[in-house]
């Protein structure tokens, strides 16, 4: 009755709940998933609390701030599941300089920076109110195709908290969307934009991972992930030409 | 960091041939730490022949219970489970971290509705946990609790869910399934496949009907309860899973032929740890350096223990040494000498680490 390694419970769709039933790959792979979407997270607030000062107006600022706040939020409710497995979340919060960025024109690809686990998207300055909408807007879209992905995780109680704040990450998305729509209403707000989104597109697509990826087929024998990276870029691609178009921004 | 705390035993209850129930009290200062959610589980920890061994068991009381109880059932060759069988006694000491675990959804005094649990042998633990707390928390919600177990005598909690169903008549149904006593259903014998799971629903239970399901048993059982659950309409967020410690090494480990500490290949190790150091002597072989900081009573953080959880680590000031497997500290914190002290041995006459840098 018992003659199931973890390994193929997992491989066949079984789900786990506590740290003790965690093989240490799996505990590795599922710690570093963990860790790239709270330093995501951590980098993403961090970023647009800059931003807040920017916001044209008093509904734009406070559309600004709730994404920090949030953000904010998401990122400690997965630290609190790191904690389960030994993190020291107090020494976390600290680990990094989440405000830090690189030059605009670095050139790092999709790769990390040291230990600190953000997606490389996050290492890239904002200029000013509509380069922050049009990289909200874009790497919001991104985000919530990866969380919808992650939500299926097969490690249950990081599955319900992708759960419960997906509908959020979608709303800053649209808040977005919002945003950008007054600023595609003018033609020098066209045009700023334009910029921007060919400056951020091709930096948040990095984000979705390499096209055959070997983690990806490891991540998925442990159910940590479903569908492979081109097929979530391709739903994000499908998803931005059809905003871009109705925007008159592509 | 997680803290072990002491645990009275007041009282050791045989429930079946291969499992005890156990009773614990919290030293009074410790009782908020022990202040449970239906369904967690608590990690002992205790030393076998010189070797620390962990184990997690779950709480098996409600939470109006105003008690914490473990189910333990002896498992081939477990250390901890056997010994607990065996030796265990009311006036014993265990040492226990404050209860964890995310088997549980929240509780709404004013819903009502319907739960459907599957337990597999041990995998009982914390349903009936769940089972009671639901009972008594939500007055208008009922349960429909699907136990699998090999045959009559293996069945754990047997009286005391038949008195539970009594005294919830119509609220808390009981499906038995035994593997090898024949009765008279055929949907009760045998294990639990998809055909019984489809016989389930449509004798038994309107899946409809079914707000959340808890599944805790061996692996195969909850593959197969899942996708039967999934192929009857439920989705991910209605299905709740526990793997039961099935997936955990019972044995205590063999122990390494002792070096002497006195040879050539012996290390002089200086370790600091929450701002105090201490020296020690240790083999370059057979312990890590984790293990020598703890037979040397330096209560170092540890939890995985397999170069993962990146719990243990520490940083090297002086000497050299070699990790076996590092899955957690990433080129950088090793080119600055971090190690994970759990895969650490010295290679050099003497090291100097310290967990604080």
């Amino acid at each position: 009755m018992n003659d199931m390694s973890i390994e193929d419970y997992l491989a066949h769709g079984g789900k786990l709940t506590s740290p003790g039933n965690a093989p240490p790959r799996y505990r590795g792979e599922l710690m570093r998933l963990m860790a790239s979407f709270v330093d995501s997270e951590l980098a993403a607030s961090a970023g647009f609390a800059e931003v807040i000062n920017d916001a044209p107006g008093i509904k734009s600022r406070i559309a600004a701030a709730r994404i920090v706040l949030e953000k904010a939020d998401h990122a400690e409710r997965v630290l609190k599941i790191m904690a389960d497995f030994g993190a020291d979340t107090a020494r976390y919060e600290g680990v990094h300089p989440w405000a830090a960025r690189l030059d605009r024109e670095a050139d790092i690809g999709a790769s990390r920076q040291g230990g600190d686990m953000r997606l490389s998207v996050f290492h890239y300055p904002l200029q000013g109110w509509v380069d922050a909408v049009v990289m909200n807007v874009l790497q919001g879209a991104a985000a919530v195709i990866q969380l919808q992905e992650l939500a299926k995780a097969s490690y249950q109680p990081l599955a319900e908290v992708f759960r419960a704040v997906t509908p959020r990450e979608a709303r800053h998305a649209e808040l977005g969307r919002e945003g950008l729509g007054k600023i595609a209403a003018t033609q020098e707000g066209s045009a700023a934009a334009r910029e921007s989104v060919a400056y951020w597109r091709p930096r948040v697509a990095a984000g979705f991972g390499t096209v055959g990826s070997a983690r990806f087929e490891r991540l998925k024998r442990f159910g940590l992930r479903h569908r492979p990276n081109e097929a979530l870029l391709a739903d994000w691609n499908a998803q931005i030409d059809a905003m871009l178009a109705d925007l008159n921004l592509n | 960091m997680a803290r072990f705390l002491p645990l009275d035993v007041v009282d050791v209850r045989k429930d079946t041939r291969d499992a005890v129930v156990v009773t614990l009290r919290p030293r009074p200062e410790d009782e908020d730490k022990f202040n449970f959610i239906q369904g967690q589980y608590l990690t002992f920890r205790r030393d076998f022949d010189g070797e620390e061994l962990r184990r997690s068991y779950s709480i098996c009381a409600g939470l109006d219970e105003g008690l914490l109880r473990v189910g333990i059932k002896r498992v081939d060759g477990g250390a901890f489970s056997n010994w607990a069988n065996d030796n265990l006694d009311p006036g014993a000491v265990l040492e226990a971290m404050p209860p964890m675990g995310n088997f549980h959804t929240a509780l709404d005094p004013a819903a009502a509705r319907h739960y459907l649990g599957f337990a597999g042998g041990s995998g009982i633990t914390p349903v009936l946990s769940i089972v009671k707390t639901v009972l008594t928390r939500e007055p208008k919600s009922r349960f429909t609790l699907v136990y699998a177990n090999r045959a009559v005598a293996s069945i754990m909690f047997r009286e005391e869910l038949e008195d539970l169903k009594n005294s919830y008549l119509g609220r808390l149904s009981l499906l038995h399934v035994l593997e090898t006593e024949g009765q008279e259903i055929d949907l009760f014998t045998g294990r639990i496949d998809e055909e019984k799971m489809q016989g389930l629903f449509t004798h038994w239970v309107d899946p409809k009907s079914v707000d959340t399901t808890f599944i805790c048993g061996p692996e195969p059982m909850m593959l197969t309860i899942a996708a039967s659950l999934r192929a009857h309409g439920l989705s991910d967020d209605q299905i709740k899973f526990e793997l039961f410690a099935s997936g955990q090494p019972g044995r205590a480990r063999q122990k390494a032929v002792s070096q002497s500490a006195d040879s050539a290949e012996a290390c002089e190790a200086t370790v600091t740890l929450d701002g105090t150091t201490r020296y020690f002597r240790m083999p370059k072989e057979g312990a890590s350096l984790l293990d020598a900081a703890l037979a040397n009573d330096l209560d170092a953080p540890f939890a995985c223990k397999a170069g993962v959880c990146s719990t243990c680590r520490a940083k090297v000031l002086e000497g050299e040494t070699e990790m076996l497997v590092n899955h957690a500290l990433e080129d950088y914190e090793v080119r600055q000498g971090y190690v994970l002290t759990c895969q650490c041995y010295p290679l050099s006459d003497k090291v100097v680490v310290s967990y604080d840098q």
